[in-house]
């Protein structure tokens, strides 16, 4: 009990600072090749050390029923009917976390506090993007081209808050945007030998950034598998957007036939980003098919 | 570390019986102590079974009986009623569920000082009451912890012969409207039965885990990650709760929990008074012969409300033996008419907690759940599945209403223990909320809470606050529970002292509420200067395990402290102050 004591009264005063989970960096870089664009997200590590999207092991971007499951497998591991007292402190953490995750304003709240905001596609929630913004936002974002990027780290050396090197792919790319002083994001831009660096508008960003993730391709037996990405991702980007525009006109279009048939806004918005994340796998098997050509 | 828990030590003969070397870890009963029957269930190894005593009974009646010879007392678990009228006869204590814990000023105890054959004396002051069995014409007085712990000693007994082994650890259900200081005299009679108790667990959340076990075993066809909104309506003879529950892949999520003191026993004195208007009156001296005629008017009230549930009508005919002879026919709408009082309140508990777990819609809900003796009521049926916009042929089928919660206390039981289960019967988790707010008293004897009902648990809230005067130097904390009806139950006081002398409202005073998965509170208080650099507290930091208040007269002590201290050591709140939310 003595022991406990001397573990509990502290953090009274000094719970906020005092928390930090090694383990769950490491699983990351573990998990990292495997589904890399959920992870990328919640790089960004606070002041306190302790972020609640580490905690729950989830990404920044998740939904409330990815958070949900996570907060259930969690609890199963470390609640004090299954772990014992030991267990208590760790649990009153996640609990937090879940209950500031969960409520939509609490989360916003959450989010401006550790400096992330969540980059949006229009008005969709989904975000496709890993880069999270330092400051407001301004019209113009980074983006790094990973295809021509060589990893020669010189972006990282002379911006190293903006700039991180992914190791698994070894190219450059953006963590946080404008994550230093305007002068040394200038020079960093510079220094890229093979002009890799683009300013790109804002609204572009996160279709960039998603489409410049490397995904899984379809081999044939043992040929052919592993990983690749648009040969040029700006070309790819416009026409997704291109077909993006279609299908709104065309969605519209039948919008209007079917009038009649009421929908509550829970369900449009589960619609809707269903559809924008069918959309995007089918993009992603149309580069595919544009390169074989 | 077992000591700890329960907060005080317990000392009994099995400490020194028990083998100290178990080969595995000996694995907790279930108990469910309701107002009017218990039973005992415990994992085997592979599943739930209920522990029946020597009549064979799964279900046993509560109450226990004072005699002369011995043995004496016996409660039952062992004793054989020759009729129900025995119970009655002012000899036996039953009820005690309601009366635990409670003040005279309580009006459940008053309610029940005018309706009960064994003595109840209330003063009406704000102490423990006064309780009497009448023994060979004598009052004979003792607690109702007392009359709990002689149960649970014959259901310890019981346990232990059945299993062969020594049992110590034991998981009770408790109403959710049990306020911490009811949950304090529930543990204390478990230690005066030598029994320790691992968990003190609201019903419904036994009943949760339950369920969780049950849509676990059933996942294999569907897929596990889809999750079921249920609502969960347990009314027994005392006290009714509701609690709404998200359930998927074994971990039943609580999103709401609500509780009353109102059950079977408030119908049955409704319609007794109907009956006799003047019951009250008829029975205040305790005369033997009025104890005979009471008892008479209650074994006819019930046995005509359980007929009113299967059939429209019931014929009550009685002789009162004191020259009143009761004749008359009571309908269901009569009856319904009788107690519209508990049904709305019912009604009200389950919408004031789909309002608390936010589900949007009652739509939503996916299984409706009854538990308790009361659910097999028409009326309380529809009152359920009406706000649950569901048919009554919908009502979830797959729980035994008089035995899911100790059923759910067994797997808890067997959780906490340690127990794994190789089929994976056991990978279950029932996540708990807090049932009542709990706070200080700041701003001015205006309640605080610093934790808010239906918390997860556990959980920990801390809240500034500062002096309300000018060089004090020492401020009290005040802990109270917020218990029926926004109620506030006193659980304790502190003082935090060496406050250094400052303007009022300079000082810092981090009051931080604590909440173990056993429902354990702690209370902890130190004092920070702000501007002077450090976060560090000045003093050391007070470290209070609640409750603490004097259990035989809490509603006297807090009277006492306002009256006598004034405003002197008040604290105020500082604004906008939760750190974290």
């Amino acid at each position: 009990m003595a022991a406990f004591a001397v573990f509990r009264l502290p953090e009274v005063f000094n719970h906020r600072a005092g928390f930090d989970h090694p383990k769950h960096l490491l699983s990351r870089r573990i998990s990292k090749s495997r589904c890399c664009m959920r992870n990328h997200a919640s790089k960004v590590k606070t002041a306190s050390g302790r972020n609640y999207y580490e905690l729950l092991g989830i990404s920044v971007d998740s939904d409330p029923q990815e958070i949900k499951e996570s907060y259930r497998n969690l609890q199963k591991k470390y609640h004090p009917d299954i772990a014992g007292q030991k267990g208590h402190e760790h649990t009153i953490l996640l609990n937090e976390a879940y209950n500031v995750l969960m409520k939509d304003d609490l989360r916003k709240d959450y989010d401006a506090s550790i400096g992330h905001v969540r980059v949006r596609l229009g008005a969709d929630e989904l975000n496709m993007g890993y880069s999270t913004w330092n400051g407001p936002f301004r019209p113009q974002a980074l983006f790094v081209d990973e295809n021509a990027c060589i990893g020669c780290r010189e972006c990282v050396h002379n911006a190293r808050k903006t700039f991180v090197m992914d190791e698994t792919t070894g190219c450059a790319r953006v963590g946080v945007q404008f994550g230093d002083d305007d002068t040394s994001i200038e020079v960093a831009v510079e220094s890229c030998p093979l002009d890799c660096i683009h300013w790109v508008e804002r609204e572009e960003l996160a279709v960039l950034e998603y489409l410049n993730i490397p995904r899984p391709k379809q081999g044939y037996g043992v040929f052919g598998q592993g990983w690749e990405r648009p040969v040029n991702v700006f070309m790819a980007a416009k026409t997704f957007k291109k077909h993006l525009k279609q299908e709104q006109a065309e969605s519209l279009r039948r919008n209007v036939r079917q009038d009649v048939e009421q929908e509550t806004e829970a369900q449009a918005q589960a619609r809707e980003k269903a559809s924008l994340k069918l959309k995007m796998e089918r993009f992603a098997g149309l580069w595919e098919w544009m390169k074989k050509v | 570390m077992s000591e700890e828990i329960v907060g005080y030590t317990v000392a009994s003969d099995s400490e020194t019986t028990r083998e100290e070397n178990f080969p595995e870890p000996e694995i907790a009963i279930g108990i469910d102590i309701g107002t009017c029957q218990c039973s005992l269930a415990v994992w085997n190894g592979s599943q739930v079974d209920l522990i029946r005593n020597t009549r064979n009974q799964k279900l046993m009646k509560s109450y226990v009986t004072f005699r002369d010879e011995s043995p004496s007392p016996v409660g039952g678990v062992t004793n054989q009623l020759s009729h129900d009228y025995e119970m009655l006869s002012g000899a036996s204590i039953f009820n005690m569920k309601r009366l635990i814990g409670r003040v005279d000023t309580d009006p459940i105890v008053s309610q029940a000082s005018k309706t009960l054959p064994f003595l109840i004396q209330t003063l009406g002051i704000g102490v423990k009451p006064f309780i009497a069995a009448l023994v060979n014409n004598m009052w004979r007085s003792t607690t109702p912890e007392e009359v709990v712990a002689i149960y649970l000693v014959e259901l310890k007994a019981l346990a232990e012969a059945r299993l062969k082994r020594v049992v110590r650890d034991v998981v009770l259900t408790v109403p959710a409207a049990f306020t911490r200081l009811q949950l304090t005299r529930i543990a204390r009679a478990c230690a005066m039965a030598g029994l320790h108790v691992l968990r003190l667990m609201p019903e419904p959340a036994a009943v949760a885990l339950l369920y969780a076990q049950q849509q676990n075993k059933n996942k294999n066809m569907v897929d596990s990650g889809s999750e079921k909104i249920g609502l969960i309506f347990n009314m027994g003879a005392g006290y009714c709760d509701v609690a709404i529950i998200a359930t998927a892949g074994g971990v039943s999520q609580m999103k709401a929990l609500a509780g009353s003191c109102i059950g079977g026993e408030d119908l049955l004195l409704n319609t007794m008074h109907r009956l006799v208007p003047d019951m009250d009156s008829l029975f205040s001296s305790h005369g033997l012969d009025e104890i005979k005629s009471m008892g008479i008017l209650r074994v006819a009230t019930q046995d005509a409300i359980h007929k009113l549930s299967f059939q429209r009508s019931v014929q009550i005919d009685v002789d009162l033996g004191n020259g009143t002879r009761i004749c008359r026919v009571i309908d269901v709408e009569e009856f319904e008419e009788i107690n519209k009082g508990v049904f709305e309140k019912c009604g009200s508990l389950i919408t004031q907690c789909l309002r608390d777990s936010k589900v949007v819609k009652p739509e939503y809900i996916d299984d409706v759940i009854l538990v308790g003796g009361c659910t097999s009521i028409p009326k309380l049926k529809k009152i359920v599945t009406d706000i649950c916009k569901k048919n009554e042929s919908e009502i979830y089928s797959g729980i035994n209403p008089l035995e899911a919660a100790v059923r759910g206390a067994a797997l808890e039981g067997a959780l906490a223990s340690g127990v794994n289960d190789p089929f994976g019967s056991l990978d279950l988790l029932t996540i708990q909320v807090n049932a009542h707010s709990i706070g200080i008293r700041a701003d001015g004897n205006r309640f605080v809470p610093i934790i808010e009902r239906n918390t997860t648990l556990p959980a920990r809230r801390e809240m500034l606050f500062s002096t309300a005067h000018d060089n004090q130097t020492e401020a009290l904390v005040v802990t109270y529970e917020e218990g029926d009806d926004e109620k506030q139950v006193l659980l304790g006081y502190f003082k935090v002292v060496g406050i250094p002398p400052a303007p009022r409202g300079v000082p810092e005073i981090n009051v931080c509420m604590d909440i173990d998965a056993s429902n354990m509170l702690t209370v902890m208080a130190g004092v920070v200067m702000p501007g002077s650099g450090t976060r560090k507290p000045v003093v050391p930091l007070m470290e209070v395990r609640m409750p603490t208040a004097d259990h035989d007269g809490h509603g006297l002590c807090a009277d006492a402290l306002t009256t006598s201290l004034g405003s002197t050591l008040d604290l105020v709140t500082l604004h906008n102050n939760k750190l974290n939310t």
